[in-house]
C-alpha cells in the first residue's frame, strides 16, 4: 500500500538568535521561550533558493534511504516561495537531481496546511496513476520575504526543507484527511513584497478553527484522543500550539513542541516532527494538522502499517 | 448575560496569563500588569466567546483595564 517509508530534513546551520533582538522588540526572556519559543531562526544562504534546500533534504533522505533515482516517477514541491514565477520549482528540482525523464512534476502552492494537502495529493496521483516512487518536498524559504523591523514576522520565521519518499509498502499510512479554507480572510496573512500577519486575526482563526476541526476529524473515524499517540501541529509559535492543545484538552506529552531551535518552517514544521516521531515504537497512530495562509488548513490520521 | 468585576476576571483567570487574577487592579491598562500583546489577543478572544460579542481591532483602545472591558460589553450586550 502506498504510504510514507521515509522523511529527511535539511536546516541550514546559519542562524539569528531572538535574544539578539530583546531590546529592539522590548522583550523578554519568557516571552522568547514561551510565548513565540523560538530562541533562534535558521537562515539559508541569501542566494539560495528553495529548490537548493529541497536539494540538500534529498541528499540527507539518500543517507538513510537506499533509492534508485531512475525509479522515481512523481516529484512535487510545496512552496510559495518559488525560485521563479516560472517555471515550477518541482521541474528545477527535477532537472538538480537528474530524474527519469518519465517522472511526472508539479507544484503545490499553499503555506502551513501545505504538508497535509501534499500527501493527500501526492497519494492519490500516484494511486491514480499507477506510479510507485514518490517525492514529496517542502520548502518554503521566508526569509526572503520577512521585514525585520515587524514585530509580528520577524522572530517567528525560520528556512527549512523536507523530502518525504512515498512508495510501496509504506511504514505509515494516511488513514483519512479533512481540509478547509476560509478565503475571505486571505488578507490576513499576506505577501506582495513582504510578509504581512495580522497576529490577532491569525491567533483567533486557529483557536477557534483548529480544535473543533481535529475534534470532527476524530469524531468521523470513531477514535478518541486515548486513541491518538501523538498530535503533530503546525509549528506556528508556542502560544498557538499551547492554545490549541489546550482547548483540546489534550495532555503536552502527547503534542511534540520542536520549534525552539530553527523558527516556524511553515509547510515543514510537520514534516520535521514527524521524521523524529516515527521512530519512537511507542507511536503507532498521529494526527497531524496544518493551518494558516489562505485561510487554509488540513488533517489527518496517519497508522502505522 | 452583563459582565461584571468577577466574571471579567474570571475570563482573565480562565486565560491563564496570570498567577493570581485577585491582584488586578480594575483601573490599570491589563498590559501595564504583566499581560503581554498575545496574552491579552488571547483574553480578548475568551471575552468574545463568553459573552458573545465581537470585539473589532478598532475598538481595543477601549478595552484596555478591567473596568474598560465592563463598560464596553455592557454597553454591547444592551
Amino acid at each position: 500500500m502506498l504510504g510514507i517509508k521515509e522523511i529527511a530534513s535539511y536546516l541550514p546551520e546559519n542562524k539569528i538568535s531572538n535574544y539578539d533582538k530583546k531590546e529592539k522588540f522590548e522583550m523578554d526572556d519568557d516571552f522568547i521561550e514561551n510565548k513565540i519559543g523560538v530562541r533562534c531562526q535558521a537562515i539559508k544562504e541569501i542566494d539560495e533558493k528553495a529548490s537548493d534546500l529541497c536539494v540538500k533534504a534529498f541528499e540527507i533522505l539518500l543517507k538513510k534511504q537506499n533509492i534508485d533515482k531512475k525509479e522515481i516517477d512523481c516529484c512535487i514541491v510545496v512552496t510559495q516561495n518559488p525560485d521563479y514565477n516560472i517555471p515550477h520549482t518541482s521541474a528545477i528540482v527535477h532537472g538538480k537531481l537528474e530524474l527519469s525523464q518519465q517522472c511526472a512534476c508539479f507544484d503545490i502552492s499553499l503555506g502551513c496546511s501545505g504538508y497535509v494537502y501534499g500527501l493527500s495529493a501526492i497519494i492519490s496521483f500516484m494511486k491514480n496513476n499507477c506510479l510507485e516512487h514518490g517525492l514529496l518536498f517542502t520548502a518554503d524559504p521566508y526569509s526572503d520575504i520577512i521585514d525585520s523591523e515587524d514585530k509580528n514576522t520577524a522572530l517567528l520565521f525560520g528556512d527549512g526543507a523536507t523530502v518525504t519518499y512515498i512508495g510501496k509498502d509504506g511504514i505509515f499510512i494516511p488513514k483519512d484527511f479533512s481540509f478547509g479554507t476560509n478565503g475571505k480572510d486571505y488578507r490576513e496573512l499576506f505577501c506582495e513584497e513582504k510578509l504581512y500577519m495580522n497576529g490577532r486575526a491569525v491567533f483567533n482563526f486557529t483557536a477557534t478553527t483548529i480544535p473543533k476541526h481535529i475534534q470532527q476529524l476524530l469524531e468521523k473515524n470513531g477514535l478518541e484522543d486515548k486513541d491518538i499517540d501523538k498530535y503533530v501541529l503546525h509549528q506556528g509559535s508556542k502560544y498557538i500550539v499551547d492554545t490549541i492543545r489546550k482547548r483540546l484538552k489534550v495532555s503536552e506529552d502527547k503534542v511534540p513542541f520542536d520549534m525552539h531551535e530553527y523558527g516556524n518552517t511553515v509547510s515543514s514544521s510537520i514534516p520535521i516532527i514527524l521524521e523524529k516521531e516515527m521512530l519512537k515504537e511507542e507511536n503507532k497512530r498521529f494526527l497531524i494538522s496544518g493551518f494558516g495562509v489562505g485561510l487554509s488548513w488540513g488533517s489527518a490520521i496517519i497508522e502505522k502499517v | 448575560m452583563k459582565a461584571t468585576v468577577e466574571s471579567v476576571k474570571e475570563v482573565i483567570a480562565e486565560a491563564e496569563v496570570l498567577g493570581d487574577v485577585s491582584d488586578l487592579k480594575n483601573d490599570l491598562a491589563l498590559r501595564d500588569q504583566g499581560i503581554d500583546s498575545l496574552d491579552v489577543v488571547n483574553v480578548y478572544l475568551l471575552l468574545e466567546e463568553r459573552f458573545d460579542i465581537k470585539i473589532p481591532d478598532e475598538d481595543l483602545s477601549q478595552v484596555r483595564t478591567v473596568n474598560d472591558i465592563i463598560e464596553y460589553i455592557n454597553k454591547k450586550v444592551n
